[in-house]
């Protein structure tokens, strides 16, 4: 969506993608999978390095900013650095960071005093409720329209859809989601206005599932709509190189019908792409999530993150920060693996 | 300038993306004149409905809106003008250097490169941007440099190509330094390319900058869309139980919607005149 480095990042990733100029190299499994540590590996020691790098210290930090500005002497500093794995030098801080990570320590939350393993766990099935239906829906919607579009290429249905999806996107998410916000949860009362289910409402479970799902309905199809809009590209103009190929001639000659050749020759073949972009799209669907969830006050990681931004509570945003990109890395690697079980051509 | 890029900068998409641009530079610089109140200072009670004093009503301590919205206009083109021109400059020295010198700097800082470019943006933005404090400028610098990995990929790609041309071997072959070709021919030779990554990056560094003031990250004392935003959908005001929805957060995001789609428009129609075929054969 608008503003988004999703769409600079989505072209400059699609220069690359699999198949996109079938010149991208494919690697083996091992390969593969030692490039997948050494992401891994460079991502946690950004995580360690980035408020070891910053000017001041974190501890100075804590007393500066939103804490209520206490002071304390040198032996309380001490302590404080013991505390947060800050004494001994950048070497063993770095050895305990990493057991401490392998232990699935992430530290304890300056505002809450809770383990920030426990806070992220508590706000995740939220956000990947949120992120994974709008993922699917964007997916569901950008491919039928893509293929569509694709088929009848310049009629007016296509031009339409095409001015109006790539105005969508130039919109902020917030402004959109505070227009839907508006529409249906205020002036026709039809959604609820925040969270994501009702606090006083006893429900069956058949009910409660109803109201979460009124709560998610909103949200989802803000950050769907964005993301759509990209498969949706992807899916077009995969189409359009299909429809001068070869074995669809053949398939007209042939006599099939269009149904046929629309959804068994064409569609097939241009799919494949848009697995990448799936996987890609996880990205952009996590920035439009922490907006999303500030707007509708949903209950997930976007929104963890985004209070304790408030509360200048490093040690969750590192945390969060810290989950979202590793799930991310490897839901990138995780597609590129199953792309070249898709695409045997890619083994070669 | 040849005829076919003159006639480029008359597309529609081109002009009326440059028309609109050309109000928002209007609005700002002319922002005291049409502006009867200071945005930072009271000039009113609190929230305050449109008036002929308070043309958009006014927020929490009593500040005139209308005011905010016109001087916003400022804070926006200063963070697209600043942002897109770090963005260009930063992904010449990381994506056109290093692949002219080759060899191992090109490889690491290329892996760097698409090591950034896998992180999710905006949680990575955060993490820096809590850490580093809230000024307008820090804000604008990690805007540009996020700008530096996909920018720079894009630049990477062409200047390669660019690097196996004739008069690039003959510049080197006379004993050009890799500084000399690049100012010299490698720069003016990706101009094309540079106007239209800037245009799209400053669109985006306006989205960007909105997002993350309306996050919160922005210097509070500054006067900008996304931290009206930010305000006006703080859970007590209750924005949506009044009127106050139309005439606080809609002119605001309209404010956003409209800069970034004036970069979009002028990007997206200079964008098949500016990017020479002969760039891509080659």
């Amino acid at each position: 969506m608008g503003g988004e480095p999703g769409r600079k990042a989505l072209d400059a990733a699609l220069e690359d993608a699999p198949g996109a100029r079938g010149r991208a190299p494919r690697r083996r499994w091992p390969q593969a999978l030692g490039s997948y540590a050494l992401t891994l590996l460079a991502l946690v020691t950004l995580n360690f390095l980035l408020p070891r790098a910053m000017p001041g210290d974190p501890i100075e930090a804590l007393a500066a900013e939103g804490s209520g500005g206490f002071t304390f002497g040198e032996q309380s500093r001490q302590a404080l650095e013991e505390y947060y794995g800050l004494d001994g030098s950048l070497l063993e801080q770095y050895g305990s960071y990493l057991g401490r990570l392998a232990r699935g320590d992430l530290g304890r939350s300056i505002a809450t005093l809770a383990p920030v393993r426990d806070e992220i766990s508590r706000r995740l099935p939220w956000t990947i409720l949120l992120v994974g239906g709008s993922l699917l829906l964007a997916t569901g919607i950008g491919l039928l329209t893509g293929v569509h579009a694709g088929w009848r290429r310049d009629r007016p249905l296509d031009r339409t859809l095409l001015t109006v999806l790539l105005a969508v996107r130039e919109l902020p998410t917030f402004l959109l989601g505070s227009l839907l916000l508006f529409l249906f949860a205020v002036k026709l009362e039809w959604l609820p206005l925040a969270g994501a289910q009702d606090t006083f409402g006893s429900f069956g479970p058949v009910g409660k599932v109803v109201d979460i799902g009124r709560h998610l309905l909103l949200p989802l199809v803000v950050l769907g709509l964005g993301l759509a809009v990209g498969t949706y590209l992807v899916m077009r103009a995969g189409m359009v190189t299909q429809l001068g190929s070869d074995h669809l001639l053949l398939g007209q000659a042939k006599g099939l019908g269009q149904r046929r050749l629309k959804y068994r020759y064409a569609a097939r073949n241009a799919l494949l792409p848009v697995v990448s972009l799936a996987a890609l799209q996880l990205g952009f669907a996590i920035t439009g999530d922490v907006l999303v969830e500030r707007v509708f006050t949903y209950p997930g990681l976007g929104r963890l993150l985004f209070d304790s931004l408030t509360a200048r509570d490093y040690p969750v945003i590192q945390g969060v920060f810290l989950v979202v990109s590793v799930t991310v890395v490897t839901v990138n690697a995780l597609a590129d693996g199953l792309y070249r079980r898709l695409d045997p051509r890619t083994v070669a | 300038m040849t005829p076919r890029r003159a006639g480029q900068l008359r597309s529609p998409l081109v002009v009326a993306g440059l028309a609109l641009l050309g109000l928002m530079v209007l609005v700002a610089l002319f922002a005291p004149l049409l502006a009867s109140h200071d945005p930072r200072s009271i000039s009113g009670n609190v929230l305050e409905s449109p008036s002929s004093r308070h043309w958009l009503g006014t927020d929490v301590p009593g500040r005139d809106i209308f005011a905010q919205l016109v001087y916003g206009t400022r804070a926006s083109l200063v963070v697209a003008l600043l942002g897109g021109s770090l963005a260009m400059v930063a992904a010449v020295a990381l994506g056109v250097l290093p692949a002219l010198l080759g060899g191992f700097v090109d490889t690491l800082v290329n892996r760097v490169m698409v090591f950034l470019l896998a992180l999710p943006t905006l949680p990575l933005v955060v993490v820096i941007g809590s850490l580093a404090g809230s000024s307008h400028l820090t804000l604008i610098v990690v805007i540009g440099f996020l700008g530096a990995a996909p920018n720079a990929r894009i630049l990477r790609s062409q200047a390669l190509a660019l690097r196996q041309r004739g008069f690039i071997g003959a510049a080197r072959g006379f004993g050009g330094g890799p500084l000399y070709v690049l100012r010299r021919h490698l720069v003016p030779g990706l101009a094309p390319l540079l106007t239209v990554g800037f245009v799209n990056w400053a669109g985006v560094a306006i989205g960007l900058e909105a997002a993350l003031s309306f996050l919160g990250l922005g210097d509070p004392s500054r006067v900008s869309w996304g931290l009206m935003l930010n305000r006006a959908l703080e859970p007590e005001i209750r924005i949506y139980f009044s009127a106050m929805w139309t005439w606080w957060v809609l002119p605001a995001g309209m404010g956003i919607a409209a800069t970034v789609i004036g970069f979009t428009f002028v990007g997206v129609g200079l964008e098949p005149s500016f990017n020479p075929r002969w760039l891509r054969s080659s």
